[in-house]
């Protein structure tokens, strides 16, 4: 088992000893359940750091952050930042390496595996507990959950609350890390992309039907990019007046600029931006699903993403983030590469 | 005028109102939306904090504000459009989210009248709903002026009584629905009042959270201009729009012209949502940036709320309805940053 306390040791060494400017992990939120990204600078504070199946979210996401931070800087502190990941968060870190988005000095990996298990979804909780309010959710060591409430202790077998990501996750452990804590417990996924069964038993026209429903409800506050560690573009096609517009560039030359799209939250710009992005994460999505639990409006986003990886898989036999050596798969080509499908 | 109806009739009086458009909160899954109600017996009124508020009817998040084409070297032919004046009810309206469209209503109006939004708001009637529990586990309605049973910018104001409702008009706009649903409606026993008083007075106690001395905020705020404050509190922000697009009082937008056909040119003048957490919002045609990092526009959106808007019409801009914090990915909790911004310093 996970103990909290080798976590909190190994950040207070680091900082301690100065070897990582601060440490990005999971804090206690003040309101609710959920916890909150926190960043720890002074070694007196590691006591803030907690883990636990609540801690959803993939915080490599900080590390684009961190990037641009440093590149405004003068006189940067070169030191890396320690960062707190899950397996799938390590496959993100593995792509922002592959990419060379990041070097692998610029990180202390403090790697927490989820020991055959992972993490939970808060809607499902909320489901199960029908209007009561979770207090902890701890793992057992069968596996199960085990939510605290006012009332007392329930246990709940896993699958019930899960992240449905985490049904079919391949990485229960972080592949890359400088510190281990728990057990390199791989749990065995049969069908690693069940969730899209369903999806693919339907007819074009019932797809087509689906998505113009789901993408029309989008309000393009972008949360979905925003939080993907793979969205770490200086410029995004969508925010189509942020393009380098120096002091010399002239009128002409901005109005010649091509809109790739408006800003109109109507369906055929919805599904520009949402293509654009699902087509960007091809071969680098990694399933965190991050994008999903976000979207303040429920569009079902991880399906596009897990499509695409799928048929990177299939076509390619290509899984994302999980070798730092392996050329990213769109900037590689090999003889045997599959090509039926150009037409 | 104050009258009461039974749950069952419920139904019915929709049907007398059928020759209004009527929107209602709708249940997709997991979330409350506010959709055109086709099935009066579709419109639950026991409902959670809708996504967004009806600023989206009102306030559109898109707008056409006219359409342009160019025949020939003359000057392009111009036609306007106006919104459809169309009759329109909205019911479930939270006490919160009609004190917004007042708060909007002087953004738009004022020394300049926005005509789109005018069109819309003058042609609407707004029917809302007592809470009498928090819609949302992050309601502080209380800390901003509000109250869960404020009939503030409403036309009438239900109270969920068990099996019946306590209606009161508020007005005009009120008093002629109920007249169109004259024979479902009694008047209320003293007990209903009581009732309703009791069932009110209690909804104020289950509100949990709540920010003390909000007062002091405004004041405060005056002189962290450059603190390193904002810096620290938004380590952890994304930069996405979830919390301005979610709230009931950002009324910010962009206008653009969306170009259909080049030759020939041909197009429409669009204003849009925007969002001043986007990268874009203060982007100069210079390349400059005012606003260059996400602690910049934190900070903007607190001072934009507690400190400009104080200033200018004398209220917060802000009315607890709790979806910035319900929704922000991070867990940035606008109340924990208003009380760290009152206690800052001291």
């Amino acid at each position: 088992m996970v103990n909290i306390e080798d976590l909190r040791n190994e950040a207070r060494r680091i900082l301690k000893e100065g070897k990582v400017k601060y440490v990005i992990g999971y804090a206690k939120s003040q309101n609710g359940l959920m916890p909150v990204p926190v960043f720890v600078k002074d070694p007196e504070d590691v006591e803030k750091l907690i883990w636990d199946p609540t801690c959803i979210h993939n915080l490599a996401k900080f590390l684009s952050d961190e990037k641009k931070r440093k590149a405004k800087e003068k006189k940067p502190d070169e030191r890396p930042v320690g960062i707190v990941v899950k397996g799938c968060d390590s496959r993100a870190i593995i792509v922002l390496l592959q990419e060379k988005y990041i070097n692998r000095d610029d990180v202390h990996i403090l790697g927490i595996s989820c020991e055959g298990s992972g993490v939970i979804d808060e809607k499902k909780l909320a489901k199960k507990l029908k209007g009561k309010k979770a207090e902890s959710v701890e793992l057992d060591e069968k596996g199960d959950f085990v939510v605290s409430t006012k009332d007392g202790k329930i246990k709940v077998p896993a699958e019930e609350l899960l992240a449905e990501r985490c049904l079919e996750c391949r990485a229960n452990y972080p592949i890359i890390y400088d510190i281990l804590l728990g057990d390199k417990t791989r749990k065995k996924v049969d069908a690693p992309f069940h969730s899209l069964d369903k999806m693919e038993s339907l007819t074009e026209e019932e797809r087509w039907a689906f998505w113009q429903e789901q993408i029309s409800k989008c309000i393009r506050c972008y949360a979905c990019r925003s939080v993907c560690p793979m969205c770490y573009c200086d410029e995004c096609v969508v925010d189509t007046i942020n393009f380098a517009v120096m002091a010399d560039t002239s009128a002409d030359e901005k109005a010649g600029r091509i809109k790739w799209i408006e800003k109109s939250p109507v369906p055929s710009e919805n599904f520009v931006y949402h293509l654009v992005r699902a087509i960007h994460l091809a071969g680098r999505c990694i399933d965190c699903a991050e994008c999903e639990r976000v979207c303040p409006l429920d569009i079902p986003l991880r399906f596009l993403n897990k499509k695409l990886e799928k048929e990177a898989k299939e076509l390619f036999g290509y899984d994302a983030g999980f070798d730092p050596d392996e050329p990213s798969l769109v900037s590689s080509f090999k003889d045997e590469d599959p090509e039926d499908f150009i037409r | 005028m104050d009258k009461i109806l039974s749950k069952k009739a419920f139904s019915q009086w929709i049907k007398m109102l059928q020759s209004y458009r009527i929107y209602a909160p709708l249940r997709d899954d997991d979330i409350w939306t506010y959709e055109v109600v086709k099935l009066p017996e579709h419109i639950d009124l026991d409902f959670l904090t809708t996504a967004l508020s009806p600023k989206k009817i009102i306030f559109p998040q898109k707008e056409v504000f006219l359409e342009f084409r160019k025949t020939n070297e003359d000057a392009p032919e111009i036609k306007e459009l106006l919104p459809e004046e169309d009759p329109t009810i909205i019911f479930g309206v939270r006490p919160c989210d009609a004190k917004a469209l007042i708060l909007t209503d002087k953004v738009f109006g004022g020394d300049f009248d926005d005509i789109y939004y005018w069109k819309r708001r003058n042609h609407t009637i707004l029917v809302g709903l007592a809470c009498n529990t928090p819609p949302s586990p992050n309601c502080f309605c209380l800390s901003v002026d509000g109250s869960p049973h404020s009939t503030d910018g409403l036309d009438i104001l239900m109270t969920d009584l068990g099996d019946r409702y306590y209606v009161e008009s508020l007005g005009k706009k009120g008093d002629e629905l109920l007249n169109l649903g004259k024979s479902l409606f009694t008047q209320p026993k003293s007990t209903d009042k009581k009732d309703k008083d009791k069932i009110q007075d209690e909804s104020r106690k289950k509100i949990k959270r709540q920010i003390k001395d909000l007062k002091k905020v405004p004041p405060k705020l005056m002189g962290m201009w450059d603190s390193p404050f904002w810096d620290e509190e938004a380590m952890s922000c994304l930069r996405c729009g979830i919390c301005t697009y979610m709230c009931p009082t950002c009324h910010c937008f962009d206008i653009n012209d969306e170009i259909l056909s080049r030759a020939p040119l041909k197009g429409r003048r669009v204003r849009t949502w925007d969002n001043c957490q986007f990268p874009d919002f203060t982007m100069h045609s210079s390349g400059h940036n005012p606003r260059p990092d996400k602690s910049s526009r934190l900070r903007q959106r607190i001072m934009h709320k507690f400190q400009y808007f104080v200033e200018c019409h004398q209220d917060y801009q802000c009315t607890g309805c709790g979806r910035c914090i319900s929704n922000c990915p991070v867990g940035i909790d606008i109340i924990e940053v208003l009380e760290k911004v009152r206690d800052y310093g001291s």
